[in-house]
């Protein structure tokens, strides 16, 4: 028997002598090999295609074949190990794109995790071919691949590989490749249908991963790989859970873990058994830190304020956020008419006068009904939303344009339609009209969607993170809130008896409010300038034309010869079609000019000087609170009404702005103008839907101790931020 | 229903104690973890008693290709020297399990070091994985440095190059040595986590 000592040197000099060996195939025998074998791996060189043309992009691949209970690593190799490398010889100017790593497996020994690939893998990158390569020659490919494949043991090994691939005419067959590369892009991470955010919870990491739809949390198997190392503890079980439609993976913090500025970056491998066979699939997974739950910034109570709100207070915050809803400058207009209309019917049968306020409940209560199974919809399929979502679409804005314009010509008296599709156009005396009421619900709940009045906020974001049910008795609430004071004042003749006689002036009144819509329509425009671009403008300033002659037409024919009628009627019907057709094309098209016309308006913005906030970003906001400086947070829309008037009246007052400038805040600001994932998660954050939100996170405190943040009410006055600010 | 039940309890009970022996673990700032055991020349080594003094922790496997990188080159036998010079006590910990690669008894353990010209204070021997475990031990290399008054200032890699390539050495930043000029100076320690690299420590589960 050998001693120890002696079976030790026995065992270098023979794994020099492998080495030794090993080194030399490497360099000689296998030199023009696509193929070389180790002990344990035997690896490839393999291409998508047989042969190449010049400019042509193609994939290579490192394909390994493990031996069995062996493994190599993924590019996090997770506790120890070390990750596959790849260092490509290529000719003069290629370069070969990054590896792209198939989804890993775990293995743990003790207390030892990590992540990689047994029996099989294909680590794919992507080249592209020089346009000046010559056809008739060869493109050649070496690549010196070197790994360490463990099981027990570990085992560095290098490889070189070479392939020559045949240089062709662009349009000649280049053949169909090595299979295993098709088969190699199927076991890629996909993009993740998700939205996903982490969250530092006491001494866990929380990551949530929301509007999955189709993510089976009762897959057998699901498991966070982070890209890189110290983001979590590898070796701790992950536990799975379900918040509604959330996915809630708890981790725990490694010894890198994410900063505020930072993203939670890897790959989320869900792990199905289909028909007896387990299925993983990757999704990559990139989650920003939530502003709410930085580890420096714990302000959890806040956000959580409005999610753990009962149903019992939503539904009477929503019925009262309803009722004053109608004080807001989207709605009243329409409202006045209402109440006009109502003094024309005071002195029919009260039992008339009481189905007209049912009416027009009912039209409010169904937009309603309509408005959240949209939203339910839209929250099934994942996307993320919030209460007048619907302003984010340019198309919507140019429709209610239209309507608020169409309105006002009503009111005007341009034209008026019988039965008119928005009851206002009749005849405030004539008796019938039950269908006017009720679209005069349907146009107050459409014009009422932009404001957000204060309780409303904290009812929907309750609402809106909720089952269907809920959300849509919510919903119904703040229908019911709305309509309220009409339905009363309509079914309690008391009420009426206050209300003044009726008499030419309502004539004048009537055409007094069509310029509240005409100003609400130029507002819409210049919300669509802001989505768009100017050439919106145009498009929408057009139709808007041909409306007006619609109406025009239609109006002064109304009393002609029927044939007369049917003919002016059919092309004012064109020109409205019109205007909605090339609305829709010319607002939809060409978004980058948009963009490029937004940027300039920005930056126009910018260069004003009167301007003392920037705009948010989520990376500037951490950095300025991990600094521990005070920020105003100001989450706004072109859209809302409410948003607009604050920061007109309020933000823009001197004493504001002086506040801001003594406290040395810095004064973000966040346009949701257009959908924002990242802003409608901050929304969601503080448990609301939408905009206005507003949100002063005071300095810290001497000792260095973040304070709490205030969220401030939706309608602000100068006092209410001088006081915020001073915290 | 009601092994259900009892199983539950056992879950939880489980899960409450998995997570009360990681409170109690290697964590920068705080008390490294005591641990007290057999050493290569049959002495046995308590940390307690060597309060008063830095102490490096070394895991270790002389077959891992990691470790070989490290001593064939003369890199962990130097610092080793380095340190044990300035009254730095460094204990080098196998923690291999038997039957597993690296496991070997203290005679053998000494006679490798005499092979690699390496004098390290000592070597512990953890073939239960105990100290390993208290530590979290993950990969060979592994350093751990505890400072005189007994608490966690360093731990993780030996440096930044996580290879077996004995070039990548020299340009490779080593976070040991700078850890000990930190000490030195009386300064904390600026990289005190950083991520170890190397074969996993083959623990006997």
């Amino acid at each position: 028997m050998m001693t120890a000592t002696a079976r030790y040197f026995f065992r270098v000099i023979q794994i020099g002598v492998v080495t030794l060996l090993l080194g030399y195939s490497a360099g000689h025998a296998f030199a023009a090999s696509s193929v070389a074998d180790t002990e344990h791996v035997r690896a490839e060189l393999i291409a998508s295609v047989d042969k190449v043309y010049p400019g042509a992009e193609i994939e290579l691949g490192i394909n390994e074949r493990i031996i069995p209970h062996w493994h190599t690593y993924w590019q996090n190799s997770g506790d120890s190990g070390e990750p596959t490398t790849i260092q490509w010889t290529l000719p003069r100017g290629v370069n070969a794109g990054e590896i792209q790593w198939p989804i890993p497996k775990r293995f743990s020994i003790g207390p030892v995790t990590n992540y990689g690939y047994e029996h099989e893998v294909t680590l794919l990158s992507a080249v592209k071919v020089p346009a000046n390569a010559v056809i008739g020659g060869v493109f050649p490919i070496h690549a010196k691949v070197g790994w360490l494949v463990c099981n027990e043991i570990c085992i560095p090994e290098t490889v070189e590989l070479n392939l020559n691939l045949p240089i062709v005419a662009k349009g000649s067959a280049t053949g169909k490749g090595s299979p295993l590369i098709e088969k190699a892009r199927k076991t890629l991470p996909q993009v993740s249908p998700w939205s996903a955010s982490v969250e530092y919870q006491q001494h866990q990491l929380l990551l949530r991963i929301s509007g999955n739809a189709s993510l089976n949390t009762q897959a057998n198997d699901l498991y966070f790989y982070p890209l890189q190392w110290g983001r979590i503890l590898h070796n701790v079980v992950q536990t799975p859970s379900v918040d509604g439609n959330t996915l809630v993976l708890k981790l725990k913090p490694g010894e890198a873990p994410v900063k505020p500025s930072e993203n939670l970056s890897g790959v989320l491998v869900v792990s199905e058994n289909r028909g007896g066979e387990q299925v993983a699939t990757g999704y990559v997974i990139n989650a920003a830190i939530s502003a709410a739950s930085s580890p420096i910034i714990n302000l959890t109570a806040e956000a959580n304020e409005s999610a753990n709100l009962g149903l019992p207070a939503a539904l009477l915050l929503a019925l009262l956020g309803g009722v004053i809803l109608n004080l807001m400058p989207c709605v009243f207009p329409v409202l006045s008419i209402k109440a006009l209309s109502l003094l024309s019917h005071v002195h029919q049968e009260p039992l008339q006068t009481r189905l007209h306020g049912l009416a027009y409940t009912l039209g409010i209560l169904v937009s309603f009904s309509l408005l959240a199974g949209l939203l339910i919809a839209l929250k099934a399929g994942g996307a993320q939303i919030g209460w007048g979502f619907q302003f984010q679409s340019p198309v919507f804005v140019l429709v209610v344009a239209y309507l608020m314009f169409g309105v006002g010509l009503s009111l005007s008296g341009v034209f008026t339609i019988g039965n008119s599709v928005v009851g206002v156009g009749s005849s405030l005396a004539q008796r019938s009209g039950y269908s006017g009421s009720f679209f005069t619900g349907v146009l107050a709940t459409i014009v009422a969607t932009p404001c957000t009045a204060p309780f409303m906020g904290a009812a929907l974001g309750y609402a809106l993170a909720q089952s269907p049910v809920v959300l849509l008795s919510v919903f119904l609430s703040l229908g019911l809130g709305l309509a309220l004071p009409y339905l009363l004042l309509s079914s309690w003749p008391y009420l009426q008896r206050w209300l003044p006689r009726p008499g030419v002036w309502m004539e004048r009144v009537k055409q007094g409010l069509a310029f509240p819509m005409y100003l609400a329509a130029v507002w819409l425009i210049w919300v669509l300038a802001q989505q768009r671009g100017a050439n919106a403008i145009a498009v929408a300033l057009g139709g808007m034309v041909a409306i007006a002659f619609a109406a025009w037409l239609y109006g002064i024919t109304r009393n002609s010869k029927t044939s007369t009628r049917h003919g002016s009627t059919a092309i004012a019907v064109i020109a409205v079609l019109i205007a909605l057709t090339g609305g829709y094309a010319g607002v939809l098209a060409n978004p980058a000019n948009a963009k490029l016309s937004n940027a300039k308006l920005k930056n126009e913005i910018a260069a004003t000087k009167s301007q003392n906030w920037e705009p948010y970003s989520s990376e500037k906001l951490q950095s300025l609170l991990a600094q521990g400086k005070p920020v105003f947070l100001n989450f706004t829309a072109a859209w809302c009404i409410s948003c607009l008037a604050n920061e007109r009246v309020t933000l823009s007052d001197s004493k504001v702005i002086a506040a801001f400038k003594n406290s040395g805040i810095t004064y973000l600001k966040g346009d949701w103008t257009n959908q924002d994932v990242q802003i409608t998660q901050f929304l969601k954050e503080f448990g609301r839907s939408g905009v206005p939100l507003y949100v002063a996170y005071p300095a810290n405190r001497k000792d260095g101790k973040a304070v709490k943040p205030v969220v401030l009410p939706q309608i602000l006055t100068p006092e209410i931020v001088v006081n915020a600010v001073k915290l | 229903m009601l092994i259900r039940h009892l199983l539950k309890i056992a879950l939880i009970g489980f899960v409450s104690f998995n997570s009360l022996s990681a409170s109690a673990e290697a964590t920068i700032g705080k008390p490294a973890p005591a641990f007290s055991g057999a050493a290569a020349d049959g002495s046995t080594v308590n940390l307690s008693a060597l309060k008063g003094k830095t102490v490096v922790l070394e895991w270790t496997n002389h077959d891992c290709p990691y470790v070989k990188k490290h001593y064939e080159s003369g890199n962990i036998p130097s610092l080793q020297k380095e340190a044990t010079a300035k009254g730095i006590v460094w204990l080098q910990v196998i923690t291999s399990a038997p039957g597993s690669q690296g496991n070997v008894d203290g005679k053998t353990a000494i006679q490798i070091n005499a092979y690699n010209n390496a004098k390290p204070t000592n070597t512990l021997l953890d073939a239960d994985g105990k100290i390993g475990k208290a530590y979290e031990a993950q990969t060979t290399p592994h350093i751990f440095i505890i400072n005189p008054q007994g608490v966690l200032v360093y731990k993780g890699g030996i440096d930044s190059i996580a290879s077996t390539n004995k070039n990548d050495i020299s340009r490779a930043e080593n976070y040991v040595k700078a850890a000990f000029s930190d000490l030195a100076a009386g300064k904390p320690v600026a990289k005190s986590s950083t991520k170890p690299y190397g074969c996993s420590v083959k623990y006997s589960s």
